[in-house]
């Protein structure tokens, strides 16, 4: 780890429901400033809801911090303020009709007087490559295009820490390579949840892999997170 | 994939686009109900529902294609009413003759008209917002909170769930659920099963963003603010005078 940490888990367990089987089972492990991990796994493993219990969205034992707070029900709205998020699947995280509303409601909700967060979503559309898109209706983008909205309304408010739960999934090569340079541009630090062993080596120098919900291997090693992965 | 009724939201071109998105919602609802307030058994009511549905239409520019498909969803909702004129025919209190059928037309033609202008001009001011302009007008005016934003999603999430809706309806067809009835049947069936749960798990997926993202805790009337110009107020004052004219005509205030 780099730096102070920007989001550190200790001895984290999730259940859905009291008594049954828990999805991540003493999690440990933080993340520096600026610094990049991978998180990877088979599916099922618990990378979602890892990076789910890491904003509250749901419940969990042990302690979670992000950017010096502690996880809770208190924290909760503070914490996803200070946290960028890309869902798996973009068109869930997109809630208003049209592109360059939806990147300026970010900044709009940290007070920023309305031409300006307009401003800094239309910056932010640029450097992901759609700023052509900013006056299209959302539903009709295709899956790709909304998945570069979804990232730059994560982005824009310049957050600490980014969770970015498989950013590639609709990426063709050159927009993997695109979001590689994009996220470079950032300093902040990332946790991406991701089955892209190949963009996770080119991107991250630090491997998490969770198996049935505990980590089973945390470091540099792409290799040994293959082996891990079957792969 | 396209939903192609969303397709209508700010399709218009007419001059109406260019006034402030909360009297647009404004003079729509108003007109709206000034033809529906109108009478239609009357010469000068009908004249009034046919120029009010036939202006507002025009200067929404609600595109030819659009208004084609809703005259055609118009006549096949409320042109049916008229097939019921050989039964009120007998019963109503009438002469014999013209007059007894033209009393047995006065309802079918009152819900024939006011359901045709209820419907154009419904439809010329959906094409005269987007989806945005929408959000913007409704957020603008004085409604509940809570209201707005329930209104805001359903139209939002409305579309998605078209979208969603769609991609299931595709797969049904790609794997040959429109061929054969019992195929067809045995899909038909399972359908409860397979959208209702995508659709709530969709519903449940967008909620945790809503609640990531802190769209509940933001007051969106920051998103609705607009510098109003004397045509936006122009508009609404005149849609106004023509509820009052519908008013007067129906409750005969003009004789």
């Amino acid at each position: 780890m780099s730096g102070p940490r920007v989001l550190g888990f200790d001895g984290v367990t999730v259940r859905y429901q009291p008594g049954s089987v828990p999805v991540l089972t003493g999690v440990t492990f933080a993340l520096g400033q600026a610094e990049r991990a991978a998180l990877v796994g088979l599916n099922g493993s618990g990378k979602t809801t890892l990076l789910l219990a890491a904003v509250g969205l749901v419940g969990h034992d042990g302690l979670i911090e992000v950017d010096g707070l502690q996880v809770g029900r208190r924290t909760a709205a503070e914490v996803r303020r200070r946290t960028g998020f890309l869902f798996n699947a973009p068109e869930d995280q997109i809630l208003f009709p049209q592109v360059i509303e939806d990147v300026a409601f970010g900044p709009m909700r940290q007070g920023e007087p309305r031409d300006a967060a307009y401003r800094g979503a239309a910056e932010m559309l640029d450097r992901m490559g759609v700023s052509g898109l900013a006056r299209h209706p959302v539903q009709h983008l295709s899956h790709g295009q909304k998945q570069r909205v979804a990232l730059a309304g994560a982005l824009v408010n310049q957050p600490p820490l980014l969770l970015l739960d498989e950013p590639t999934s609709s990426l063709d090569p050159p927009g993997r390579r695109a979001l590689a340079r994009v996220l470079d541009g950032f300093g902040a630090a990332m946790l991406v949840a991701t089955h892209d062993l190949e963009f996770a080596g080119r991107f991250c120098r630090r491997f998490l892999v969770l198996d049935a919900g505990r980590i089973a291997y945390d470091g540099p090693d792409r290799l040994a997170a293959e082996r891990l992965l079957g792969s | 994939m396209r939903a192609h009724w969303h397709d209508l939201w700010g399709s218009g071109l007419g001059p109406v686009a260019r006034i402030v998105p909360r009297n647009r919602i404004l003079a729509g609802t108003l007109l709206f109900a000034a033809c529906l307030a109108a009478p239609s058994g009357t010469v000068m009511g009908a004249a009034f529902i046919a120029a009010v549905t036939a202006g507002w239409t025009a200067a929404c520019g609600l595109p030819r294609r659009a208004l084609a498909s809703f005259a055609l969803l118009g006549l096949a909702m409320f042109l049916p009413y008229v097939l019921l004129v050989p039964l009120i025919a007998p019963i109503v209190p009438a002469g014999p003759g013209p007059a007894r059928l033209a009393a047995a037309l006065a309802v079918p033609w009152d819900v024939v008209l006011h359901g045709l202008a209820g419907l154009f001009v419904a439809a010329a001011t959906v094409s005269a917002l987007s989806v945005s302009d929408l959000r913007r007008g409704l957020l603008a005016l004085p409604l509940p909170r809570m209201l707005t934003a329930v209104l805001i999603q359903i139209v939002h999430q409305t579309a998605a769930l078209a979208a969603e809706t769609g991609r299931i309806a595709a797969a049904t067809a790609v794997r040959g659920g429109t061929q054969g009835v019992s195929t067809a049947w045995r899909l038909a069936a399972g359908l409860p099963r397979i959208w209702l749960p995508r659709v709530v798990g969709r519903a449940e997926r967008v909620a945790a963003a809503m609640e990531l993202r802190g769209y509940a805790e933001t007051d969106l009337r920051v998103f609705g603010r607009d510098r109003l110009r004397p045509a936006d107020a122009a508009v609404v004052a005149l849609a106004l005078g023509l509820l009052g004219l519908a008013a007067a005509l129906r409750w005969g205030w003009l004789r």
